[in-house]
C-alpha cells in the first residue's frame, strides 16, 4: 500500500485540497453568521455581521488559493494530477492553459465560485442595510458551490469532485503499482482542439459571470420576503438583474460566435440542450426586469415580478443539473459526463426551490398584490402580458429540453423530436412574433392611461410602414418561401425596430433616460431580423451535382447533397463560384487547406477572388477535428468547412519534419507508365493537360555527381500546362562511365512523374516516360460551403442590445442614488 | 369576467397547447422491426456491427456512407446516411439513428454516436452528425 512514488509533486495538491476544505468551512461559517446577523433583533450588535464578513473573506481567499494551486499544476505540467493530465499537454501554448483550466467541470465550478465571491465582496461593500439577508443567501450558494469541489468521502459516498485528485487515484491501471510510474507519463491528453480558440479563453468567464450574477436579484427578492421589506427590494434588484442579463447575454452570444467560427454546426444556433439551458434563465430574467419596472412605476404585477426573479435562479441551477449530470447523454452533442454528482446537483436545485416555495407560501397573505385591474390601454398591462409570454416561450424550451428528465422520472421512453430545430424555430418564432409586436406598440402607450384614438393612429401607421418594409425584405430575401410564421416575425421585428427608433429620436431630443431601453429593443429587433434572414435563407452552395448515383430512390429521399469533393488543382463550379483546392500549408498541429474562390464575369474574367483556409487537425486521440473558415462580406458570409480529407496524423507530420522520407520506389503510386517518342517542339497529352518539349539542355547538372570527360548529362525542358497553370520540369538523362542513368522529376501539383528515359540519336528524338497519378492517389478534400446572408444584422443587433442594457444600468443606478 | 382571469385562461390554454404539441412531435425509440412496420421516422438505438465493412468512398460519392448496425434487440440492418463518414465511427460504442426504413435499408438523417475515448477510459465523448442542414 505505502509505495513511495517517485517524481510526484504532492505539495500543490495538498495545499489546494486544504483551500477547498477551508473554502467550504468558511462559507458555512459565513452563512450561519449572516443568518444570525439578519435575524438578530438588536441591529447595533455587529458581532455576527463581522463574523459573517470574515467568513466570506476567508472563503474568497481560499477560492483564489484553489485557483492558484490549480494554475501552478497545469502551468508546470504536473501530470501526476488527473486534471492536468486530462485537460492539458506540454505542447499547449500558454494562453490556452487558461482554456484548459475550465474544460473540466471542476474548473468551471471554480470559475462560478470565483465570480460569486467577487460579487459577494461587492455587495458587502455596497448593499448597506441589505447586506445581512442578501449575503446569507449568497454564502449559502457559496457553500453549495464549494461542496461540489470537495471530493471527500462521507459515509461511503463521495461528495463533489476535486480537481486535485491524482492520476493514479482517478484511473486504475497496473502501471500505477510501480513506484516510478511517473517516468512513463510523458505528456497529458491535451486540450480538445475545438477549444483551442481565443473565444474559448473569454467565453466561459463571461458566461459564468452571467450565471453567478443571477443570484443577486434572487437574493434581494428572498431578502425582501424574509425581512418583510416587500416593496423595497425591487429597486436595487433591477440594476443587478440588468447587469446579469447583459453579461449572460454577451456570454451566450460569444458562445454562439465561437460555434459559428470554429464548429461544424453550420450556423450560430443549433438548439442544443446545452444552449437552451443557458438561454432559458436569460429569457425569464428579462421578463422579470420588465415586470419589476412595471411594479416600480405602477404597483401592478408584483407577484409576476417576484416569481420570475426567483425562478430565474432556480432555472440556472436546473440548467447546471441538466448539463452536468450526464442526463442529456442521448440527446446532446456536448461531451458532459456524469461525475457521480447527479444527486448533489439535484439537492442543490431542490434547496433553492424549497426556499422559494416556502417563503412565498408563508408570506402569501402579506404580499402587496394590487387588487385593482390594470387599464387595457396602459403600458404596464402590455409589458406584463409580454413578460408572461416570454416566460411561456421558456416553458416550451424547458419542456422539450427536459424530455430525458421526464423519461427518468416517469420511466417513459419518449425520444426527443426528430426534427427539433424546425420545431423550436417555429414555436419560438411564434412567441417572438407576439413579443416583438408588444415591444413595438407598447412604446406608444403610457403608464396608467393612454388616450385611445391617438394610440391607435400611431400604432397602426407604424404597423403599416413595418408591413411595407417587411414585405419588401421578405420578397427580396426569399423568406416568403418558408413557413408563414417567419413572414409575420419579420414584420413584427421591423415594427419593434421602427417604434423604438421613434422613442430613441424623442429621447435624443429630451427624455434621454428612455434611451437605454429603446437601444436595447432596437438591438433585439435587429438580432431577430438578422437571425431570421441568415438562418432562414442560408444556402448550401456546395451542392453536389456530380457523383455516382447509388439508386434513384436514394437520391430522391436525400435531396440536399451538401458535401462536394475537390481534387487538388481541379476547379469545380459551384453556385457562381469556381472553386479550387490549390494546396496546403501546415502549421502544426493545424493542417490548412487553401481553397481558392473565383467569381467570373460573362467574359470569363476574374471579378473577385479570395482564398479561404479551413483547417483540420488529425489528432490521434480525438480523430479528425475540423474548423471552418469564413469570408466575411458586409452583407453575407461564406462559410467553408472540410468534412473529410485524407491527411496524416499530426504526430506523423512532426516525425516527418525531423527526418526526410526516403525516396523509395514509388512507382506503385502511379498508373502504368507510358513512353512517348518526341522531338523538340512536340506535345504530349495527358489526362489533365499537356506538355511541350521546349528544348534539350546539354549542360544539365545533377547534384553531387561529377561528370568525367566522356560523360554527358542532358535535360529535357518540359513545359506542362494543366488547368490553366504552367509548370516547368527537367528530367535528366545521363551517360556516365558508359552506362545510362536517368533522374526523374515530379510535379506534385499535377500528380506527374516524368522520366527522360532514352535518347534516340538516329531519329533525333528522345523518349519521355510519363507516370500519372491515378485519381485515387491524388490529394482531395470533401467540403461543405454555406452562404449566410445578412448575418451582420445578427451580430450588430447583439452589440447594440448590450449597449442598451449598459445605458439602462446607468439610468437605474442614478435613480438608486436619488431615492 | 375580469381581464386578468381571461388572460389567465389564455395562458393556461397556450401552456396546454405547448405541452400537447410537444408530446405529439416527440419521437419514439424503436427497433428496426418497428421501423419496418411503420413508415414514420423514428430513432433506433444500437451498436455498429464491426465485423461487416463500412462503406464510404469520397471519390464515388462524398455524400454516401453505409454500414451495418445491430439494434438493441439484436436485429441487424443496413444503414445509409447522406453525408460524410463521421470521424472515428469505427470506435463508436453506441449509435442513435434518426430516420426511416426505405425498402430494406434504413435511411438515417441523423447519427449520434458515443465513443469511448482511447486514452481516457473514464470519459465518454458524444458527437452528433446531421445530414440535412439546420434550416428554418
Amino acid at each position: 500500500m505505502d509505495t513511495a512514488f517517485k517524481g510526484e509533486h504532492l505539495v500543490p495538491g495538498h495545499l489546494g485540497q486544504f483551500f477547498i476544505i477551508l473554502a467550504f468551512g468558511a462559507a458555512l461559517l459565513s452563512t450561519i453568521s449572516y443568518y444570525f446577523a439578519a435575524t438578530d433583533s438588536n441591529k447595533l450588535d455587529k458581532s455576527w455581521l463581522w463574523l459573517g464578513r470574515i467568513g466570506f473573506w476567508l472563503n474568497t481567499v481560499s477560492v483564489v488559493g484553489i485557483g492558484s494551486c490549480l494554475f501552478y499544476i497545469i502551468y508546470n505540467h504536473l501530470f501526476e494530477y488527473h486534471y492536468a493530465w486530462a485537460h492539458s499537454s506540454r505542447t499547449l501554448p500558454v494562453y490556452y492553459i487558461i482554456s484548459s483550466y475550465w474544460e473540466g467541470q471542476e474548473g468551471s465550478f471554480w470559475l462560478w465560485g470565483f465570480w460569486q465571491a467577487v460579487l459577494g465582496n461587492l455587495l458587502i461593500w455596497k448593499a448597506k442595510s441589505w447586506e445581512r439577508p442578501v449575503m446569507t443567501v449568497i454564502s449559502l450558494s457559496q457553500v453549495l458551490l464549494s461542496s461540489m469541489l470537495l471530493g471527500v468521502e462521507i459515509f461511503g459516498t463521495r461528495i463533489g469532485s476535486s480537481p486535485f485528485i491524482l492520476l493514479r487515484e482517478a484511473i486504475e491501471g497496473p502501471i500505477f503499482s510501480r513506484p516510478d510510474y511517473m517516468g512513463f507519463i510523458k505528456d497529458g491528453n491535451g486540450l480538445n482542439p475545438l477549444l483551442q480558440n481565443y473565444w474559448m479563453v473569454i467565453h466561459p468567464p463571461t458566461l459564468f459571470l452571467g450565471f453567478a450574477s443571477m443570484i443577486v436579484p434572487f437574493a434581494y427578492a428572498v431578502a425582501g420576503l424574509w425581512q418583510k421589506r416587500y416593496k423595497e427590494w425591487v429597486q436595487p434588484a433591477i440594476s443587478y438583474a440588468l447587469f446579469a442579463v447583459m453579461v449572460l447575454g454577451t456570454g451566450i452570444i460569444m458562445g454562439s460566435f465561437w460555434a459559428y467560427e470554429s464548429l461544424n454546426f453550420g450556423g450560430f444556433w443549433a438548439w442544443d440542450p446545452v444552449e437552451n439551458a443557458s438561454v432559458i434563465p436569460w429569457l425569464t430574467l428579462i421578463g422579470a426586469v420588465h415586470v419589476m419596472i412595471v411594479y416600480k412605476n405602477t404597483g401592478h404585477a408584483y407577484f409576476t415580478a417576484l416569481f420570475l426573479t426567483l425562478i430565474s435562479f432556480v432555472l440556472v441551477l436546473y440548467a447546471s443539473y441538466l448539463t452536468r449530470s450526464g442526463i442529456l447523454g442521448e440527446t446532446s452533442v456536448h461531451a458532459f459526463t456524469d461525475l457521480g454528482m447527479t444527486w448533489h446537483l439535484i439537492i442543490d436545485v431542490l434547496i433553492f426551490l424549497i426556499i422559494v416555495v416556502v417563503l412565498i407560501a408563508v408570506r402569501w397573505k402579506e404580499l402587496p398584490i394590487s387588487k385593482k385591474e390594470e387599464e387595457t390601454y396602459s403600458r404596464e398591462f402590455w409589458m406584463f402580458v409580454g413578460s408572461v409570454f416570454l416566460a411561456l416561450s421558456c416553458l416550451q424550451l424547458v419542456f422539450v429540453t427536459s424530455i430525458p428528465v421526464w423519461n427518468a422520472l416517469f420511466g417513459t421512453h419518449i425520444a426527443p423530436p426528430n426534427d427539433k430545430v424546425t420545431l423550436y424555430n417555429i414555436f419560438q418564432s411564434a412567441f417572438a412574433v407576439i413579443i416583438a409586436l408588444f415591444m413595438g406598440f407598447t412604446q406608444f402607450l403610457k403608464y396608467k392611461k393612454t388616450e385611445t384614438t391617438r394610440f391607435f393612429i400611431t400604432a397602426i401607421v407604424y404597423l403599416v410602414f413595418a408591413a411595407l418594409i417587411g414585405a419588401l425584405i421578405v420578397y427580396v430575401t426569399g423568406i416568403y418561401k418558408l413557413h408563414f410564421v417567419y413572414v409575420l416575425l419579420m414584420i413584427a421585428a421591423i415594427y419593434s425596430v421602427l417604434s423604438n427608433a421613434k422613442v430613441l429620436a424623442d429621447a435624443i431630443k429630451g427624455k434621454f433616460k428612455l434611451a437605454g431601453s429603446a437601444v436595447a429593443h432596437i438591438g433585439f429587433g435587429l438580432l431577430l431580423i438578422g437571425a431570421l434572414i441568415s438562418a432562414g435563407t442560408s444556402k448550401v452552395v456546395s451542392q453536389n451535382t456530380s457523383g455516382e448515383q447509388y439508386s434513384a430512390e436514394f437520391a430522391k429521399a436525400n435531396d440536399p447533397r451538401e458535401n462536394i469533393m475537390l481534387y487538388k488543382n481541379q476547379p469545380v463550379k459551384m453556385s457562381g463560384y469556381e472553386v479550387t483546392y490549390i494546396g496546403d500549408s501546415i502549421a502544426l498541429p493545424n493542417h490548412y487547406f487553401k481553397v481558392d474562390y473565383k467569381k467570373l464575369d460573362a467574359n470569363g474574367k476574374v471579378k473577385e477572388e479570395f482564398i479561404l483556409k479551413p483547417n483540420s487537425q488529425a489528432n490521434r486521440k480525438m480523430g479528425l477535428v475540423s474548423s471552418p473558415d469564413t469570408k466575411h462580406f458586409l452583407f453575407h458570409d461564406l462559410y467553408t468547412h472540410v468534412s473529410m480529407a485524407p491527411i496524416k496524423y499530426d504526430d506523423e507530420l512532426r516525425g516527418q519534419e525531423a527526418g526526410h522520407e526516403g525516396e523509395a520506389d514509388d512507382d506503385k503510386n502511379y498508373d502504368p507508365p507510358v513512353a512517348h517518342e518526341i522531338a523538340v517542339g512536340d506535345t504530349i497529352r495527358f489526362r489533365e493537360g499537356y506538355m511541350v518539349l521546349k528544348g534539350l539542355n546539354k549542360d544539365a547538372h545533377v547534384q553531387d555527381i561529377k561528370l568525367g570527360g566522356n560523360d554527358i548529362a542532358v535535360g529535357a525542358d518540359l513545359e506542362i500546362t494543366s488547368h490553366g497553370k504552367s509548370y516547368m520540369a527537367e528530367p535528366i538523362y545521363m551517360v556516365k562511365g558508359g552506362n545510362g542513368f536517368d533522374f526523374a522529376r515530379k510535379v506534385d501539383d499535377v500528380g506527374l512523374k516524368l522520366r527522360f528515359s532514352k535518347i534516340i540519336p538516329e531519329k533525333s528524338k528522345v523518349e519521355v516516360t510519363v507516370y500519372q497519378q491515378p485519381e485515387s492517389k491524388k490529394p482531395y478534400i470533401v467540403m461543405r460551403a454555406i452562404e449566410f446572408p445578412y448575418i451582420n444584422f445578427f451580430w450588430s443587433g447583439t452589440i447594440i442590445m448590450v449597449i442598451g442594457f449598459l445605458m439602462s444600468i446607468f439610468r437605474r443606478n442614478k435613480e438608486l442614488k436619488t431615492v | 369576467m375580469k381581464k386578468s382571469s381571461i388572460f389567465g385562461l389564455v395562458v393556461i390554454a397556450i401552456a396546454i397547447a405547448v405541452i400537447i404539441s410537444t408530446y405529439k412531435s416527440a419521437s419514439t425509440y424503436g427497433s428496426f422491426n418497428d421501423a419496418r412496420q411503420s413508415a414514420a421516422t423514428l430513432q433506433v438505438v444500437g451498436h455498429l456491427n464491426k465485423e461487416k465493412a463500412l462503406y464510404y468512398d469520397a471519390k464515388k460519392d462524398a455524400n454516401y456512407f453505409s454500414f451495418f448496425m445491430k439494434d438493441n434487440k439484436g436485429q441487424e440492418c443496413k444503414v445509409v446516411f447522406t453525408g460524410t463518414k463521421p470521424q472515428d465511427f469505427e470506435r463508436s460504442e453506441q449509435v442513435v439513428l434518426t430516420g426511416k426504413m426505405v425498402g430494406s435499408e434504413f435511411h438515417a438523417s441523423k447519427i449520434l454516436m458515443k465513443c469511448p475515448s482511447k486514452y481516457t477510459q473514464d470519459k465518454l465523448e458524444t458527437t452528433e452528425f446531421t445530414a440535412k442542414q439546420a434550416s428554418i
